[in-house]
């Protein structure tokens, strides 16, 4: 994955990039373009999502059956592929949501409270 | 899944950057500087296109690859680990690899013959005229040959040499359908004596002793006295049965006393059958003609039954259970192999807990992280294997020139594609099987664990430690099987060797001689060159020389119909059969063949003198079961219409284990050289016995016989104590193979067991800290480690058992005085073992003892 720095705010880690677009799609079916503003939006502007590698995210997303996808046309008339939760993408969140849960405690932990 | 097309997600991504420029001009910028800024947000276009591509067509060949990549950095990263897998893989693959390319090339690959299953053998020595009306009477056969392997003179040379020629009948190369490298074969036109004396010479005689001269054809060679003209070259590449021979000719013409009777017996015949005839068809048919031929001909054809036989199983008939058991044998020590790999990996997996707790916490799945070790165990076996196919390789070689004389390899033995397919199937299923279980249970932990851990010291978890010890009695077991069956085998030779075989063998050196029938046809002239080189060796200072007609474990043995002087008249052709010995007067006391009854040869016994014969005590059990044999009278069963020669029985003699220790000895007559009136029987061994190394002899004693004949080659030179040996060069084979096996799976086994309780002694560092700092000693430390371990061994030992006990029934042939359950040898491997067991723990067990406690407590 390219990493090319752009400003101050986080990239994504492989692995979590998934987590995020699942989560997204907990809100009905959007489009790629809907779900990379969406994940900077909700997260508040710190986490960036790099529009060329969303595309291959959601290819695998799609190979794994989370997610379906059919095109459709936005609400401002373009015709753009729509990308919706299946019931085994709703399992998985499940999964990964409770597992990078006990993972950013634990990650806390070992980093211990903050220092300033 | 459909597939989705190219174009599609090339127009997904232009609405992506479409509806971006889009949002852009929304906040103010100008529609250019919008679609700049979408592209540029996009990154790269083409590139996302790439690993779309990628993605669809090799999703898991990329994470095959990567997971490729990273396991070889990590075992880049572990040497030791790394290096001692793949040399353990590499002993257990190349163990297999190399007793399946013998199995290859003895019992799977095709003979080397144009349709080899067409072609059958028959199991017995046929004579030419039974086969000449076989061939007009049956139709079930395409064609049929038969060939007589013998020895035949050659003169040309510097000195005279003995070469193994093949003598054919019939239509022997048709049947195996074998072509000349130039000018032809011997055919049946070749039996007509006048058409001069031909022969066929193989590649390696005429590259040899010919120079591989281009103009060979029509040269003309002596053999054993008469002038042969060469007709053909027989290609290198071609191998026959019984082969190889230097030279081929025509069995009628080389043999035109015997070839044409009906009761000598000494062709192997061989046939083709029809496309499309079954050998049961074409069985019973011969059976047919069996039948006929007993009415035709009672006196040679009574009872003669034809059993026809495929080729292969003709070939491989005694070396198919022994190559079996040490298929078996290779086959536990990749076993044992595969238990260290699994241990070494069991180690290796639960030091790279904190590792995978990583990855795992990263979002990789429980499926991802086992994958991932299972294809860094795949590519250690992998590695494994390709170094055990080195070592099958030289394997195969060490075997081959082990088994030189070996008649049954018709088909080179060497690495082919099978014998690679199957090592890397052994290798890729090894890595797989064995690597699974470990990488299991590295993956079965939850992240929080793993992360909080250090790399050692914590205890191990229950399935962890229930796995290393199933791993140690499956390794004691495997290699108890393995021992015992090495023990049968020990046990068993030496029984072979302290058979006591009925004659001294030391100091006693032998060399057979032919007299060639050009020149000795006749019987006075065979007595006289006997009888001056008997008295030239016996001139030797402290040399006593005598002959024989069959020399005792040389292999060869003559057995000839026989009648007692007194008994009722059995019909012509059923007189019993019994071992011919034909000797010169000392030979009994030379080899010191001990005399039961009766007197030896003596002087008296002349040409002119009464017939005598000597008989051995099996002879006395089975003809004389109540009473003296000496005094009766023996003839060898007349031709129809002559009168029995008898001979009178003088003395008995002890018995002789004439077929090697493993067979008893059977009823034998010895009669006198000095009064045979066989002509035929023209071969000897010279036996001579001095007080020196037979080695020092041999030079004298060649001298002396060229002395008399400067032609004469004398073949078979051995001392008499190497012909013992050589009767037990089979059972010695299958010794030295599964003893080496043995060997190596004690060796693997032991390191394996040190390995798994090492590493178990070494995770308890804390536990025995604690222990010693609240008061145990460190014997008891010692104590509680070694009796573990040989509690698991007491139960690999039991399972071995029992295993041992159902797998050596199958050896039961394989072994001579000793029976498949035979306690006393599972007695000492169980002991073997149990030592192994000891040492293997008490070492480990004495450096933890040593640690002061509050070191192992602090070491983390």
């Amino acid at each position: 994955m390219s990493t090319r720095e752009r400003d101050e705010r986080l990239e994504i880690l492989q692995g979590t990039l998934d987590l995020l677009i699942l989560r997204t799609l907990i809100f009905g079916p959007q489009h790629g373009h809907g779900i990379a503003l969406a994940i900077q939006r909700t997260s508040a502007e710190e986490l960036l999502v790099e529009h060329g590698a969303l595309y291959p995210a959601l290819q695998r997303l799609e190979e794994r059956r989370w997610i379906s996808a059919k095109w459709g046309t936005s609400s401002n008339n373009r015709r753009a592929r729509f990308y919706a939760l299946t019931a085994a993408g709703r399992r998985q969140l499940a999964k990964e949501t409770s597992k990078w849960k006990r993972l950013a405690a634990a990650i806390g932990r070992v980093l211990g409270p903050e220092e300033a | 899944m459909s597939r989705r097309s190219d174009d599609d997600f090339a127009s997904e991504i232009e609405a992506h950057i479409a509806l971006e420029a889009e949002r852009l001009r929304g906040e103010g910028m100008s529609a250019d500087d919008a679609l700049a800024a979408a592209r540029r947000a996009f990154g790269n276009a083409t590139l996302a296109r790439e690993r779309f591509h990628e993605s669809r067509r090799t999703l898991w060949w990329d994470d095959f690859r990567r997971d490729s990549l990273y396991g070889l950095r990590a075992l880049r990263k572990s040497p030791g680990f790394a290096s001692v897998a793949i040399a353990t893989l590499a002993l257990g693959i190349g163990a297999n690899s190399a007793v399946f390319s013998v199995i290859q090339a003895v019992l799977l690959r095709p003979l080397p013959f144009r349709e080899p299953d067409r072609i059958v053998g028959v199991t017995r020595n046929q004579s030419l005229p039974d086969l000449d009306d076989i061939a007009a009477r049956s139709g079930s056969f395409e064609s049929i040959g038969a060939v007589h392997f013998r020895a035949l003179d050659y003169t040309g040379g510097d000195a005279p040499v003995q070469l193994k020629a093949g003598l054919c009948a019939l239509r022997y190369f048709e049947v195996f359908g074998v072509r000349a490298e130039r000018g032809r074969l011997i055919g049946p036109e070749d039996d007509l004596a006048r058409a001069g004396r031909v022969v066929v010479v193989s590649h390696a005689f005429w590259a040899d002793r010919m120079g591989s001269d281009p103009g060979v054809l029509g040269r003309t060679i002596p053999l054993s006295g008469e002038p042969y003209t060469i007709v053909g070259v027989l290609p290198a590449s071609v191998r026959l049965p019984g082969a190889p021979a230097d030279v081929w000719a025509s069995e009628l013409v080389v043999e035109p006393r015997d070839a044409p009777a009906r009761d000598v017996h000494i062709l192997h015949a061989f046939m083709r059958l029809k496309r499309g005839v079954s050998i049961e068809r074409a069985q019973s048919e011969l059976h047919a003609i069996d039948r006929w031929l007993e009415q035709a001909y009672p006196d040679e054809n009574s009872g003669r039954r034809r059993d026809l036989e495929p080729l292969r199983e003709m070939l491989v008939a005694d070396s198919r259970r022994a190559l079996l058991v040490l298929f078996g044998a290779v086959g536990l020590v990749l076993l044992i192999a595969c238990a260290n790999f699994a241990g070494l990996q069991l180690a290796r997996g639960s030091s790279r807990r904190r590792e995978m707790a990583i990855r795992g916490a990263l979002g990789a799945g429980r499926w991802r992280l086992v994958r991932q070790m299972l294809t860094e165990s795949v590519l250690l076996s992998l590695l494994g294997g390709a170094a055990g196919l080195g070592l099958a390789h030289l394997g195969a070689r060490a075997l081959v020139s082990l088994r030189a004389g070996s008649d049954a390899r018709l088909v080179p033995i060497r690495i082919d594609a099978v014998v690679f397919a199957f090592t890397a199937v052994i290798a890729a299923g090894t890595g797989l099987v064995f690597g699974l279980v470990p990488a299991l249970a590295a993956s079965r932990l939850d992240p929080q664990a793993g992360l909080r851990g250090g790399s050692g010291g914590q205890s191990a978890s229950g399935r962890e430690v229930r796995l290393r010890r199933a791993l140690v009695v499956s390794e004691i077991a495997l290699a108890l099987m393995l021992l015992a069956g090495a023990g049968l085998l020990i046990r068993s030779f030496r029984n072979l060797r302290s058979v006591e075989p009925g004659f001294r063998a030391d100091h006693v050196l032998t060399m057979r001689l032919e007299l060639p029938e050009a020149r000795y046809e006749e019987l006075s002239k065979q007595r006289l060159f006997r009888s001056r080189l008997l008295d030239s060796l016996n001139a030797l200072p402290g040399v006593d020389a005598a002959l024989v007609s069959e020399l005792p474990m040389d292999g060869d043995a003559l057995t000839q119909h026989f009648v007692i002087d007194g008994r009722p008249p059995v019909p012509v052709g059923e007189a019993p059969e019994v071992l011919s010995r034909t000797v010169t007067r000392k030979y009994l006391r030379l080899l010191q063949i001990p005399l039961r009854a009766g007197r030896d040869f003596e002087d008296r016994d002349r040409e002119d003198s009464p017939l005598v014969a000597i008989v051995n005590q099996s002879f006395v059990r089975a003809n004389f079961p109540s009473g003296s044999a000496v005094g009766a009278r023996v003839s060898w069963a007349p031709d129809p219409g002559k009168p029995p020669e008898w001979m009178t029985i003088v003395g008995v003699a002890g018995d002789v284990n004439h077929f090697g220790p493993a067979r008893p000895e059977e009823p034998a007559v010895y009669d006198l050289y000095e009064q045979t009136p066989r002509r035929w029987k023209r071969w000897m061994f010279v036996v001579v016995r001095s007080p020196s190394e037979p080695a020092t002899l041999l030079r004298e004693v060649t001298a002396r016989i060229w002395e008399l004949d400067r032609q004469l080659p004398p073949t078979n030179i051995r001392a008499m104590s190497e012909v013992v040996e050589g009767s037990t060069e089979s059972q010695k084979f299958n010794l030295l193979l599964l003893g080496a096996f043995a060997v190596l799976a004690l060796a693997l086994a032991s390191i394996g067991v040190y390995g798994l309780i090492a590493y178990s002694v070494a995770r308890r560092r804390r536990e025995i800290g604690v222990r010693m700092a609240l008061g145990a000693t460190s014997l008891a430390i010692v104590e509680s480690i070694v009796f573990g371990a040989v509690r698991l061994a007491a139960a690999g030992a039991a399972i071995g058992v029992a295993g041992a006990l159902l797998v050596t029934r199958l050896m039961t042939k394989l072994l001579f005085g000793v029976g498949p359950r035979d306690p006393a040898t599972l007695a000492g491997v169980v002991g073997i073992l149990a030592l192994v067991a000891v040492i293997a723990s008490w070492i480990p067990a004495r450096s933890a003892a040593r640690v002061p406690p509050m070191s192992a407590l602090r070491a983390e």
